[in-house]
């Protein structure tokens, strides 16, 4: 297996559906409700290849099933049809929605890291920081409470998080450090992926470009792939070299990041182009 | 004679009329029995059972009375201790249901009894394979405090993902500096379930580990059972740089003088000045009748992890 992650016709599905679903939803009919039995069609037919150390921008508007994609490779939510096969997990030969709920815990504590768009989502607010990061090492038998903090010190440093406060509860720090936070809990294992939803909304744009700085260097130093979900271009034009484009649970659009915004050939991508520039 | 002292007159076999042998129908027994046999054939784990109404209340000893029920027989001595004492009001109520319904010798002595029932202790006499201690549990999840869903909890067990009992640990050695677990301290049975070892307290954590008894825990109110079998594998949950550690007492006990033992904490009136005595009564007594006791291997702090 060439590519560290391999998703294919990836569908997620939400109602009883029916035979007409796939073909009577997406861009085309301008709709992702089922009009035969009213499903909700998130994702259909997705696609996706990440070669190790590449970073891959997922753009599209609220509803385009971005992070839904997302969270299915993350084994947050069961697709409800596809496969991903990714090569930590038993070398690509078996499906990561085949695994276990044993191995699907693996798979989210070692060899992926998930930053969600809301800290609230990705850390757990009733232990501390450094607890937080702490978790996933002690998921992978860290047993020694020193090199546990010199790790989680280290991963704080590295975020650009002041090291006094390791200790402190993630309520009682800013959004763009608790967001530092869980990009710091995510590299605790050093994953060979990182799955990034909106990173930067939500944040201002001083802390915006540090974030965006410290991914830029964190790749260059754990040489981890990342997928890059965004509706900000400007982000995914600095991120990511190859991109794809969504629309109401379809890939619009993919190839190189700066073919694709100078160049677009979905009428759904040339207005999202003009609609920023 | 008043009324109950009647109601409760022993029959010929020795036990009262009017209710089935130990107390519990056969079929309550057979059930109890059943999940027992399932939690020895799988270390630590909780087994549900329907647990029944007993004359005490729940939170009372309800569980392990009712393992100790189903399991006495012809040739029983039972021996019932609360807190470590056989005096306890809950340990000679409790001993009292066990001999009027069935008509069982007790005793006070460790070694002579055959199922000892505790809450709390785990006797200082050494325990063989001929014995069995049953322990009344107040909270059989040991995860109960980091997840409060009893569907969550099962999940995690099932998953033998036990990282928040661990976070929870690293937790309390941050805010305290070191791991504070009076009672309950939870351990790795068997190298697959994390259990809670009912309250007993540290000092006592280490004696599950490759006994020669039976050990067999009953959680009345919660309704689960769970079980240490003889020769397995219990290891308290520790960090390699915060060992697992017994309690340490500044003098030995004021009664028998054992610097061996777990000993109560008496503070005088002024509520500076302490005495301390044995915890376990019936070991501090044959001590100073001149008894010879069969002692548990001593712990050694050296992180006694082959």
């Amino acid at each position: 297996m060439k590519e560290l992650l391999r998703v294919v016709g990836l569908e997620k599905r939400y109602g009883p559906g029916c035979p007409t679903c796939v073909e009577s939803t997406g861009p085309e009919r301008d709709t992702n409700i089922c009009p035969w039995c009213g499903s909700v069609v998130a994702l259909a037919a997705f696609d996706l290849e990440v070669f190790p150390g590449e970073t891959v921008g997922i753009v599209g508007e609220s509803g385009s099933g971005k992070s839904t994609a997302l969270a299915c490779i993350y084994q947050d939510l069961p697709p409800t049809a596809g496969a991903a096969y990714f090569a930590p997990f038993e070398g690509g030969a078996r499906s990561t929605f085949e695994a276990n709920s044993q191995e699907r815990r693996a798979l989210q504590m070692r060899h992926m890291g998930m930053v969600y768009q809301s800290p609230a989502l990705g850390l757990s607010f009733h232990s501390t920081a450094g607890a937080n990061i702490v978790e996933r090492l002690l998921a992978v038998d860290w047993r020694e409470v020193s090199g546990m903090r010199a790790k989680a010190g280290e991963l704080l440093w590295r975020t650009e998080v002041p090291m006094d406060r390791l200790d402190a509860f993630p309520g009682t720090l800013s959004g763009g450090m608790q967001q530092r936070v869980q990009i710091a809990r995510a590299l605790a294992n050093e994953p060979p992926l990182l799955l990034l939803d909106e990173l930067t909304t939500g944040l201002d744009v001083s802390v915006q470009a540090g974030v965006i700085d410290l991914i830029r260097a964190l790749q260059q130093e754990t040489g981890a792939a990342m997928v890059m979900v965004s509706h900000d271009l400007a982000v995914i034009r600095l991120l990511a070299p190859r991109s794809i484009v969504m629309r109401l649970g379809h890939v619009v659009e993919r190839g190189l990041t700066d073919q694709i915004l100078e160049d677009p050939q979905h009428p759904y991508t040339q207005l999202l182009v003009s609609s920023t520039a | 004679m008043t009324r109950i002292a009647e109601l409760v007159t022993a029959n010929s076999a020795g036990h009262m009329h009017g209710y089935n042998y130990a107390y519990l129908d056969e079929l309550t027994k057979k059930e109890i029995r059943r999940g027992l046999l399932k939690a020895v054939a799988i270390p630590g784990h909780q087994v549900p059972f329907g647990s029944r109404e007993m004359p005490i209340a729940r939170g009372w000893g309800t569980g392990g009375l009712q393992i100790t029920l189903s399991l006495i027989g012809s040739g029983d001595v039972v021996k019932i201790i609360d807190q470590g004492t056989d005096a306890g009001v809950n340990a000679l109520n409790i001993k009292r249901l066990i001999t009027r319904t069935t008509g069982l010798e007790t005793t006070e002595d460790t070694a002579e009894a055959t199922v000892i029932q505790t809450r709390h202790r785990i006797p200082e006499e050494r325990l063989h394979k001929h014995q069995i201690l049953v322990l009344q549990v107040p909270l059989p999840e040991p995860l109960r405090l980091v997840e409060p869903s009893e569907a969550k909890t099962r999940q995690l067990h099932a998953d033998q993902d036990y990282t928040k009992a661990w976070v929870y640990l690293y937790e309390d050695i941050v805010r305290n500096g070191q791991l504070t677990h009076a009672a309950g301290y939870p351990v790795l049975v068997d190298e697959r379930y994390v259990m809670a070892t009912s309250p007993v307290p540290r000092w006592d954590v280490p004696r599950f580990h490759q006994a020669d008894c039976l050990f067999l825990f009953g959680a009345g109110r919660e309704k689960r059972i769970y079980a240490v079998p003889p020769r397995t594998d219990v290891r308290p949950l520790d960090f390699a740089d915060y060992p697992f550690d017994v309690e340490r007492f500044p003098q030995g006990c004021a009664i028998c003088g054992s610097t061996t033992t777990f000993l109560d904490e008496h503070p005088a009136a002024d509520g500076v000045a302490r005495t301390y005595t044995c915890s376990d009564t019936a070991a501090c007594e044959k001590r100073v009748a001149g008894g010879v006791l069969d002692p548990w291997p001593s712990f050694s702090n050296s992180r006694s992890r082959e």
